[in-house]
């Protein structure tokens, strides 16, 4: 749905040329959520505008649904919709249902048609009976959750989301996420900026690293996950692990750790799927709690690639 | 084109229906200064003024006002919207960036010129005073109006670069007010013929004088030739200049910058 190919952005400042963006390629497909991340000032929002046809990119290529965004860019316009963060999206002074009116119409809906699509968009983000506030009265929350009907009012292909949970509540994030979800189950391809880790996480079937203007990490989130996660078990007792039976773990030669009394951490022999069990043999008889493989999250992931632990691609 | 039309139609009824007060004081200030047109002159000279030149005075003032409009509203549009954190998705809908910002002078010329079409009703209504209207001045009107969409679509251009611009806008309505009082169009020689005809909204508002004018004698043809070309001049320049700042400021990437 979405290829962008080889995209180089330069900016100029009083200190000479800046490279934003760095030969990235990203591509989302149909009903797919790629999580495009990096610290701040790394190039994922102008990435997203030269996505969105904002900002022009100095070389490459971003094709929405086979449309060339620079090329024909009324026709890419209209399929792909986009929440942008530091932007409010609406227009304070009209009420939610004119708001959502008026970007549909302008998104070249008749009036009924985009009274209708307001009304289940509306619904389905749980702001039915607010739709006749104005924008300026809503919370935060409403306001974000209203931005992301706003851009689904014309049924895009694409969306293009970042940071939509930024300063969000617990519930307004939930709903957020819930709504990206149905999109992802309904065909939309989503590409999301966010700074939290955790929902990218929960959301993304892809990710992308962004640093310093360079793509420095992609692949399925749970691959990546995978990848980034060490062959160390943690045993967890209910009570201090002994001299004796630390010392029978030790007779087993795996490197071992012991982070605190009632932990241990120990690397056995990764071709060896019954290893651990041995290890639980020597342990006994303490009363294991809890015994897990070391799995990395986004957030390790992350620190990682972007202090320059990750692998370049 | 017309999703756009009703778009913007829609949202300027809301804002005129919204605030009510804003809506009801505008028109009481155009009552009041048509009221000093009609009724005024009549303390000044002992004797009412009326008919031709009570329509120059009217029609002028009204041409005048819609003319700062038009010239003036679309780079106050995009400051506003860039203000306001809306430029962006403004400039994500599927038309043109010209196409967007002349829909919404056309609609800012007609939210303005329908309440001047009620209070003039019902001041003549009120004063039994007659207008001597010609349709054919709608001809020359509608020409210095889009001469001044041609000169807003420019305005338009610098707000997209550089966001604030009041002063220059300022600057820009003081030297149309220059070119429309002074008799730039009548200027004698050949050089000051085509600096007559080059110079925005003189020749258009000339053929108005004239076809307003009492004797009814009307413009000559040149004169419609010459209005009807600067104000090809001035839109398609108007238009180009848009256009260009439009591709720049996505180059430089400052479209939502303020």
């Amino acid at each position: 749905m979405l290829a962008a190919d080889g995209l180089v952005k330069r900016f100029h400042s009083r200190t000479g040329p800046i490279t934003a963006v760095d030969h990235i390629s990203i591509a989302v497909a149909a009903g797919e959520v790629l999580a495009f991340l990096g610290p701040n000032g790394a190039g994922k929002t102008t990435t997203i505008k030269m996505v969105a046809g904002l900002i022009r990119p100095d070389q490459g290529r971003v094709v929405v649904d086979g449309v060339d965004v620079t090329g024909r860019p009324a026709l890419a316009a209209s399929r792909l919709g986009a929440v942008l963060e530091g932007s409010r999206n609406l227009y304070w002074r009209l009420t939610c249902l004119e708001n959502l009116i008026y970007w549909g119409t302008l998104r070249r809906l008749t009036p009924a048609v985009a009274r209708q699509r307001a009304g289940e968009l509306l619904r389905m983000v749980d702001l039915e009976d607010r739709q006749h506030n104005s924008v300026q009265t809503l919370s935060r929350g409403m306001q974000q959750k209203l931005a992301l009907c706003q851009a689904l009012m014309h049924r895009p292909q694409l969306v293009l989301l970042d940071e939509p949970t930024l300063g969000l509540d617990f519930a307004s994030a939930e709903a957020i996420k819930a709504t990206v979800r149905q999109l992802g189950t309904e065909g939309v391809a989503i590409l999301l900026t966010t700074h939290q880790m955790d929902v990218a996480q929960q959301l993304a079937d892809r990710l992308a690293i962004i640093r310093a203007g360079q793509l420095v990490l992609t692949g399925r989130t749970e691959e990546v996950l995978t990848r980034y996660s060490r062959p160390v078990w943690r045993v967890t007792a209910g009570e201090a692990f002994s001299a004796g039976q630390l010392a029978a773990a030790r007779t087993l030669g795996w490197p071992l750790e012991q982070p605190t009394p009632k932990d241990l951490l120990v690397t056995p022999p990764e071709d060896d799927p019954a290893a651990i069990y041995r290890l639980l043999d020597v342990l006994r008889p303490a009363a294991i709690r809890l015994v897990e493989r070391h799995q990395a999250d986004l957030a390790e992931v992350f620190q990682q690639v972007v202090s320059g632990g990750g692998e370049a691609l | 084109m017309s999703s756009l039309l009703v778009a913007e139609w829609r949202r300027m009824v809301i804002d005129l229906v919204r605030y009510p007060l804003e809506t009801v004081s505008m028109m009481v200030v155009m009552f009041a200064v048509f009221a000093g047109m009609f009724f005024g002159a009549h303390y000044l000279t002992a004797a009412p003024i009326s008919g031709p030149n009570l329509s120059g005075v009217v029609i002028g003032y009204t041409v005048w006002t819609l003319v700062m409009n038009a010239s003036g509203f679309m780079g106050y549009s995009i400051q506003n919207e860039t203000q306001n954190g809306t430029l962006e998705q403004v400039m994500l809908a599927p038309w043109h960036t010209v196409q967007i910002f002349l829909v919404r002078g056309v609609m800012d010329i007609l939210e303005m010129l329908l309440p001047v079409l009620v209070v003039l009703a019902a001041l003549i209504a009120l004063s039994g005073a007659k207008l001597d209207w010609r349709l054919l001045a709608a001809v020359p009107a509608l020409m210095t109006i889009i001469t001044a969409w041609g000169i807003g679509l420019m305005m338009a251009a610098l707000a997209l670069l550089f966001k604030r611009m009041n002063q220059l806008q300022l600057m820009i309505q003081f030297a149309l007010l220059f070119v429309i009082i002074a008799p730039v169009a009548t200027i004698a020689g050949a050089w000051g013929h085509v600096l007559g005809v080059l110079a925005p909204l003189s020749v258009q508002v000339s053929v108005l004088h004239a076809t307003l004018a009492a004797a009814g004698h009307g413009a000559s043809a040149t004169l419609w030739w010459e209005a009807a070309a600067d104000m090809v001049l001035w839109f398609v320049a108007g238009y180009w200049l848009l256009t260009a700042a439009d591709h720049l400021a996505r180059q430089r990437g400052i479209i939502g910058h303020y």
